[in-house]
């Protein structure tokens, strides 16, 4: 198969998983667009190694690692920070003891409510993207990827 | 050498044209499995193909 074809046929693919995301949403039935995401990936994993021209050597590998490994190392400190956001406020911790007052605890606004979480949650996602696409230019760079061809 | 194309060797040694030029300018140093499979391809020695620099022999040099 060719580089082209695959490209093409990612793209069916990202199409469908908007049409079923849709119809998930129609039917009420989330469990649908998260089995055909999975299905997608899964797919699109194993039409990649039908294609034939696509070169893949050790430069290609070397900046994937590197690009994954910054990616990472920023998005755990950030995913960490939210999570931990969220679960406070989907436990409600009980407040830290203020004397003997009877005086009710302050009620703090709620800053991220639990039907904001998945949105959140996307946002961070479309930054882990944006992290690694940014990454892989940075190192492609590093490792000699725009230099000019002098044939 | 060989009078051969950046593609042509890429192709034979089984990477990236990107690769090849990379390291011709100096920006990637291949594995040692890639040196050896170039060196063999041109049928010489290691040393005639790469040069070893630390970095502070080539900071001296420029």
């Amino acid at each position: 198969m060719k580089k082209n074809t695959f490209y093409l046929i990612v793209g069916c693919i990202a199409i469908a998983l908007v049409g079923l995301f849709w119809y998930s949403d129609v039917i009420r039935m989330p469990l649908l667009i998260e089995a055909g995401f999975i299905v997608a990936v899964a797919a699109i994993y194993l039409i990649r190694r039908r294609v034939t021209d696509l070169v893949e050597d050790e430069r290609d590998v070397k900046i994937t690692e590197q690009a994954v490994l910054r990616t990472m190392q920023v998005f755990w400190v950030v995913f960490c920070a939210f999570s931990i956001g969220a679960v406070m406020q989907l436990l409600r911790p009980p407040p830290i003891p203020r004397g003997f007052t009877m005086a009710p605890p302050p009620i703090l606004p709620e800053l991220l409510s639990p039907r904001l979480i998945g949105f959140v949650q996307l946002g961070l996602l479309c930054l882990m993207i944006f992290l690694y696409v940014g990454f892989r230019i940075y190192y492609a760079g590093i490792y000699g990827g725009w230099e000019k061809d002098e044939e | 050498m060989h009078d051969l194309t950046q593609e042509n060797l890429a192709q034979v040694i089984g990477v990236n044209r990107q690769t090849i030029l990379a390291i011709e300018k100096g920006k990637y140093v291949p594995s040692l499995d890639l040196a050896f499979r170039i060196a063999r391809h041109f049928g010489v020695s290691l040393e005639e193909v790469f040069i070893y620099e630390d970095e502070e022999q080539a900071g001296r040099v420029q």
